[in-house]
């Protein structure tokens, strides 16, 4: 083939496809025609004479349980009026369109006898944002409005009724930290979300609502209906099916919670209940506790934010206190398993203890003379501790509490935990620019130092000593699985738990325990109380505790801002505690329904 | 200096100014529509958009010139790199892209907010030039199964990238532009028909997965396993979906295309008027779309059939320009770069147009000159530059030199 043929070859091919090209684009010229000319008056009428409503179908947000069945968060229907912003559209310029909606709120605002509840601003903010949706100029109507609507003749074009779900918590006021609250929010710009057609959308700011936003949240759906100028509403053109959100069980009892949230009366302070058996919280309260129906309005969520007691802060797991003497028998365990002393070795109190010829002064100025470590943990003796810590070395103290998970957090699902602190030498050479000394292991043993704690990680810890060394990860969502979510298993000796539980036993049992005043009649219990020092004087009391002693079921931390002390302020506050827990489980009988005490009394 | 200036104006003298002239009339439609179409936005992004699709067209209409004084015989030395440069590019977006509506097809230039282009634009014009350069060289023999495969080859590797991105519109447009510069070039029939055979078996599988699980009642498992088969995202799914079943989904896949058909038949004969569109006005036609993808369908809301058509015949001169420089060039390679380039617009003209008018699945393919977008505006003024280059080159004394 020369290269003339060849290019005569190509310029035929090119004319072929040129040819194919025309018609490729009459067809379309064609398709053309055929829509905007033959079938313009059916799309047109889809147009202008029956505009299209798109109404939403909200996903119904899951409900909130706690382990009984009680409802935490649940959703009402709130009854707005809708206002089709589109159907009001003027011609010309868009203040025209604005002004006309205006003028429909003011002309409603009378027929309902509600004042008007939007500004022009959020018209006009509507009007250019989401033209397209239904404006919301009342929410919550009550029932008169309601009734005036229904009965009122002037006919509203491009107006109706609206049911929107709104979020309604039963005890606005119990464990709001945990539940926690939603808001609503325009969903981020620039997504790909389906083609301009949403509303602010319900989303779990706090607790458990934020936790657990993406099971409880349902997923709108949404209709399309065509209306006429009337207002009358012809067939549903298009549906898509709302899904509604799951549901949420938690592991709370609602009536240990109210119990928890009532001896705390309103202190800074803070009470966790697990379930010793398998990490089920059964109460986390945080004290001043705050109503999250009233942080609705603005002026309260102002003076809830401002007051000094932060009540917004959940103390159970966001707040770091020095566990005082709580935490001495994690030191009595370390002592023992690593054989560092034995149960019956006998430690002298003089009332103080020397490091170096510094001394460490004991809570009994005359001293509590010798003593075996029993009776060292009964009578909270610091110089004993000291003694113990230092016999240790620090090290052992500090594996032993970072076993147990001190310094980390302990994995609850809740959002803001704080892992508290454990120091040691890396930690004070970086802060302090200071090496570890015999004195930080003094304080350390007998919890104070920079040694800090959440209440949540303390009963976690007393737990653990109820158990027999059995970390679990504390869950407050209930997918109804018996045994826990084990973080670590400690090997602690039989004879080391009977020593420190026995101590612990003392502690409420014994007449002379310093724990006594917990003391619940009918069941035996364990527990240790502490009364940590923080700045100038003050105090923080103090209470871990596990009961029943034999089987322990519950295990309870409780801490009191600024008290007395933890045998003073926490101990009666946890007998109080206690005995409604146990006869709520019906370990103890109801104080009604026995006659002989009542005959007795 | 000025001597080059005046050599420049002499060459551009024997342009086609035949075709200057409708390219220039729909660049002013493009941006006047896409004013129209985000005029009322409340989004301070948006409402300047015409104001950057200004900058655009000239931008666009400087590469014109630029590649029309381009001699493209020179292209014959360099297609090789351009072509490995646009590779390079295309693999660097796949990791250092920025991710826009769920696909990396940006490369930033100048920090996050600077200028961004698309690599899968300029791979469509290296592949042009390369594909052109090596069909057209004397003494290649077309017929040969391993000349065929080579050809297959420098396509399928920018499409196989671009499919990644992911991006299926713009890689879809590879295919027919190459199939026909390789029709052109003279590909014997025997493989080209077998190829075109294959691309109809494999869309029809595609379809047969998708929906004759449903038809058969296979358990909802087995139609999901099926439809993974397919490789398609859900949202793809959906628009091949809601094409065969318009009803279907109204409010979410289908939406996009009820409206644009909405928009389209309500403009009738005469349409509403400029700026009078109420579809897109209203946000039915969402805004993120209708200065892009959508920009037919606001005109022909507002233009009516007359405006649409007027704008169909427009593109068809500037087609129709383009081949007939084909057919007057004597140089193989150039004949083979204007029918590539007709092809590459055609494609795109056809299948944007078909697709809002309801004719195809909707893809996110932009129409040529009237689209708001800055890559593509340049590269397909670059495109046109290279036809008017291969025309001024093709005057008689040129051709017996």
């Amino acid at each position: 083939m020369s290269k003339r043929d060849r290019s005569e070859a190509e310029c035929l091919r090119i004319r072929l496809v040129m040819l194919a090209m025309l018609a490729a684009l009459a067809f379309l010229g064609v398709n053309l025609w055929r829509i905007q000319v033959l079938r313009a008056p059916e799309y047109r009428s889809s147009l202008d004479r029956q505009s299209m409503r798109r109404v939403r179908l909200p996903g119904i947000r899951g409900r909130i349980f706690d382990r009984n069945g009680i409802c935490l968060a649940d959703n009402h229907p709130s009854y707005c009026i809708a206002i089709y912003t589109e159907e009001l559209r003027q011609r010309g310029r868009w203040n025209r369109t604005i002004d006309r909606v205006e003028e429909v709120v003011n002309e409603l605002a009378e027929v309902l006898g509600q004042p008007p509840q939007v500004t022009r601003e959020d018209i006009s903010r509507h009007v250019f944002r989401r033209l397209p949706l239904p404006f919301l100029a009342w929410r919550g109507l009550d029932e008169s409005a309601l009734a005036r609507w229904a009965e009122c003749d002037t006919v509203f074009p491009g107006v109706d009724i609206y049911v929107e779900p709104v979020r309604v918590y039963p005890n606005p006021e119990r464990a709001p930290h945990v539940i926690g609250y939603v808001g609503r929010a325009d969903p981020a710009d620039g997504g790909d979300e389906p083609y301009h057609y949403y509303l602010p959308e319900m989303e779990g700011r706090e607790g458990m609502e934020r936790v657990m936003d993406s099971q409880l949240r349902g997923q709108s759906g949404g209709r399309l209906i065509r209306v006429d100028a009337s207002g009358f509403k012809y067939a549903e053109t298009g549906e898509r099916e709302p899904v509604a959100g799951d549901d949420v069980h938690l592991t709370l009892d609602m009536q240990i919670q109210s119990v928890a949230e009532n001896v705390l009366s309103n202190q800074p302070g803070s009470v966790v209940v697990l379930d010793a058996r398998n990490g089920d919280v059964l109460a986390l309260a945080s004290s001043p506790t705050f109503n999250v129906e009233s942080l609705k309005s603005q002026s309260e969520w102002q003076r809830v934010v401002n007051n000094p007691d932060r009540p917004l802060l959940n103390r159970a797991i966001g707040g770091r206190y020095p566990p005082g003497s709580t935490f001495k028998p994690l030191v009595a365990v370390a002592g023992l398993q690593y054989k560092r002393t034995t149960p019956g070795t006998v430690v002298n109190c003089p009332g103080y203890y020397m490091v170096g010829n510094r001394p460490f002064g004991c809570w009994s100025k005359r001293g509590h003379g010798p003593l075996t470590m029993r009776k060292a943990i009964e009578q909270s003796c610091n110089p004993f501790f000291c003694d113990l810590g230092v016999r240790c070395e620090y090290k052992r103290v500090f594996h032993m509490a970072d076993s147990v998970g001190f310094g980390h957090r302990t994995g609850i699902e809740l959002k803001g935990e704080s892992p508290g602190l454990l120091p040691n030498d890396e930690w004070k050479r970086r802060v302090m620019r200071d090496g570890w000394r015999p004195g930080d292991t003094c304080n350390v043993s007998i919890g104070q130092g920079a040694l800090l704690v959440t209440p949540l990680q303390m009963a976690v810890f007393a737990a653990a000593l109820g158990n027999g060394g059995h970390i679990y990860r504390p869950r407050l969502v209930n997918y109804g699985i018996p045994h826990g979510d084990l973080i670590n298993r400690m090997a602690w000796s039989e004879k080391t738990l009977s020593v420190v539980r026995g101590g612990m036993h003392d502690v409420i049992e014994a007449p002379t325990g310093t724990g006594k005043r917990a003391k619940v009649e009918g069941v035996a219990m364990a527990g240790k109380t502490g009364t940590a020092q923080y700045g100038q004087g003050r105090k923080h009391a103090w209470m871990i505790l596990f009961a029943p002693f034999d089987s322990p079921r519950y295990a309870v931390a409780m801490v009191v801002e600024n008290e007395v002390s933890g045998g003073i302020t926490a101990a009666p506050r946890m007998r109080h505690l206690m005995e409604k827990i146990l006869v709520l489980d019906g370990t103890l009988p109801a104080p009604g329904h026995t006659p002989e005490v009542s005959v007795q009394g | 200096m000025k001597a080059a200036l005046i050599k420049g104006l002499k060459t551009l003298r024997r342009s086609n100014w035949l075709m200057t002239l409708p390219v220039v009339v729909l660049l002013v439609a493009g941006v006047l529509f896409v004013y129209s179409s985000c005029y009322v936005s409340d989004d301070q992004t948006v409402r300047p958009l015409y104001e950057r699709q200004i900058v655009w067209m000239i931008a666009g209409l400087g590469a014109y010139v630029v590649l029309a004084l381009y001699d493209f015989r020179r292209f014959k030395r360099i297609s090789g790199w351009i072509y490995g440069m646009a590779l390079a590019l295309l693999v660097a977006v796949l990791f250092i892209g920025t991710t826009i509506y769920g696909a990396k097809r940006w490369l930033m230039l100048f920090g996050e907010n600077g200028i961004g282009i698309q690599p899968s634009e300029i791979a469509k014009i290296s592949m042009i030039v390369l594909l052109a350069h090596r069909l057209s060289e004397s003494g290649r023999n077309l017929a040969a199964p391993r000349e065929v495969l080579i050809a297959l080859g420098l396509v399928a590797v920018p499409v196989a990238l671009i499919m990644k991105q992911p991006d299926l519109g713009t890689a879809l447009v590879f295919v027919p532009t190459a199939f026909i510069m390789m029709f052109v070039a003279g590909v014997p029939f025997r493989y080209l028909g077998s190829l075109a055979a294959l691309g109809v078996t494999l869309v029809a599988l595609l379809l047969a997965a998708l929906f004759l699980p449903a038809r058969f009642d296979a358990s909802p498992e087995t139609q999901a396993r099926i439809q993974e088969l397919t490789g398609l995202s859900d949202y793809q799914r959906g628009r091949i979906e809601v094409f065969f079943h318009p009803d279907k989904d109204p409010l979410g896949a289908g939406w996009n295309k009820r409206q644009s058909e909405i928009a389209v038949g309500s403009g009738g004969l005469w349409g509403k008027g400029y700026l009078h569109g109420t579809q897109n006005i209203l946000g039915f036609l969402p805004r993120s779309v209708a200065p892009t993808d959508f920009i037919y369908s606001v005109i022909a809301e507002e233009e009516g059939f007359f405006g649409s058509l007027m704008v169909l015949a427009l593109f068809g001169v500037v087609l129709m320009f383009g081949m007939l420089t084909a057919l007057r060039t004597r140089d193989a390679m150039g004949r083979l770069l204007c029918v590539g380039v007709v092809s590459l617009f055609f494609c795109h003209v056809f299948i944007n147009i078909a697709m809002t008018v309801g004719l195809m699945p909707i893809t996110g393919l932009p129409l040529p000159l009237l689209s708001y977008g800055g890559s593509f505006m340049v590269i397909m003024m670059s495109a046109l530059g290279i036809i008017q280059s291969v025309h001024i080159r093709s005057h008689r004394r040129d051709a017996f030199r």
